[in-house]
């Protein structure tokens, strides 16, 4: 999330992507930084070391969401 | 009834609590007699029903002395049954409480809790942080037995709770199993309760060790891979359990390590037999650096760090991620730091309202 923010505050498009279990803290960060709606896209919980099949599918479930943050970032 | 302390105010009792040792050092909430009645009243019992004595000073447990702890410690009149569980547990022969509260190892009770007086009776939170700071009936259920230990049992630091330094979870030490996110099932019904039962398992530990695992589901060692690092940490040659042995010690799993034990299809009975076996150690290893302790065994063998399979308590707790924890143990007294479990008895406890 703070990558996401600081990325973003270089004027750059960003998309951070957070797991479910950490989406409160997400957007705990996202407001104490000042940039409460920074994009972001949820992912399930876990994604670390679920194995790549798993990784793959979730890519899958989530590209589409991340491209199109992307594209609506400039926006912000 | 209890001896009363007068002063003019509570400023002043917390000052005069402070000089009798009465406190764990923190500010306490003054135990008027208001206050213990109400405490008192919640648990439906007479306020002077003998639960029992508490060592080292053999002070008599009843369950107003309970309740004065309770209100001490900022307790709500909803845990009264939880503490008053958690303090038939240390009263029990069992645990060996004299010994253990006069011992110089850091030993403090860790109180687990399972079953629906998680909720009922708290609630004691089993997610983020639950051993950490911002949950109160963890935080209040666990500093009301060190105050019943301090003010029933006696227990002063240097005089007659001789631990060289002590741990943090010597002022609260609770958290409940996180039954709902569990492969497992709950730990009291593999202690032999019933699923329904509420229940508190009490066991002399140190702080909690963290163990760092990162998951790799296509690694099919995995779940071996994981058990090793837990044992590590688990029976690391700087703890009693590997030099003393023969005690027991707690696993506490966080949702997503517990998930890789559930991806290879392993129970909690095959757990904590896989850890048994990764904590078996060549006793020349033991003669090295256990000194006097690693006498007496073949320097050729292995020997077992723990007894049985079953002193190595496996709960879920946490939230999920990296981190798992372990709590080694003391593994001393007359029955070796052995966990003890309680029924919470919540079907003659009333509702007190704020």
């Amino acid at each position: 999330m703070r990558d996401g923010i600081n990325i973003a505050k270089l004027g750059m498009p960003s998309v951070a992507l957070v797991t479910e279990d950490y989406w409160p803290q997400g957007d705990f960060v996202a407001k104490s930084l000042g940039m409460p709606n920074v994009p972001r896209v949820q992912l399930p919980h876990p994604v670390a070391g679920t194995g790549e099949t798993n990784l793959s599918r979730i890519a899958e479930q989530v590209v589409d969401d991340i491209v199109s943050k992307f594209k609506s970032s400039g926006d912000l | 009834m209890n001896p009363v302390l007068e002063a003019i105010d509570e400023s002043a009792a917390l000052e005069q609590l402070h000089e009798l040792g009465c406190t764990d050092g923190l500010p306490v909430i003054i135990p008027t007699a208001a206050r213990v009645e109400r405490m008192v009243l919640a648990t439906l019992l007479d306020g002077d029903l003998v639960l029992g004595e508490m060592g080292p000073g053999m002070g008599v447990a009843t369950v107003e002395k309970v309740a004065i702890a309770a209100v001490m410690a900022g307790c709500l009149p909803d845990y009264m049954p939880i503490v008053l569980a958690a303090v038939k547990a240390v009263i029990l022969p069992s645990f060996d409480l004299t010994e253990m509260q006069s011992t110089t190892h850091c030993t403090a009770p860790l109180i687990i809790v399972n079953g629906p007086a998680r909720i009922t009776c708290g609630p004691v939170a089993s997610g983020f942080g639950a051993l950490g700071p911002g949950h109160r009936a963890n935080a209040s259920i666990g500093r009301a037995l060190r105050l019943a230990m301090i003010n029933i049992g006696g227990a002063q630091p240097g005089s007659s709770d001789m631990a060289l330094l002590g741990h943090p979870g010597k002022f609260t030490y609770c958290l409940a199993e996180d039954e709902e996110h569990s492969p497992f099932p709950p730990l009291h019904s593999s202690l032999g309760f019933k699923t329904d039962d509420s229940v508190v398992t009490v066991i002399g530990a140190e702080a909690p060790h963290s163990v760092i695992y990162s998951g790799n589901a296509d690694d099919p060692e995995n779940a071996d891979k994981l058990l090793a690092q837990l044992a590590v940490g688990l029976a690391n040659f700087a703890t009693n359990n590997a030099i003393l042995t023969g005690g027991a010690a707690v696993v506490v799993l966080n949702p997503e390590h517990a998930d890789i034990f559930s991806q290879a299809n392993m129970s909690r009975d095959d757990v904590q037999n896989k850890l048994w076996q990764f904590t078996h150690k060549p006793v020349s290893q033991l003669q090295q650096v256990g000194g006097a302790f690693g006498g007496g065994r073949d320097p050729d063998g292995d020997y077992k760090t723990f007894n049985k399979p079953e002193d190595i308590l496996i709960l879920t707790a946490g939230g999920s991620g990296l981190y798992s924890m372990v709590m080694p143990s003391w593994c001393a007294g007359k029955h070796k730091n052995s966990a003890v479990s309680v029924l919470v008895e919540t079907d003659q406890f009333c509702e007190i309202p704020l």
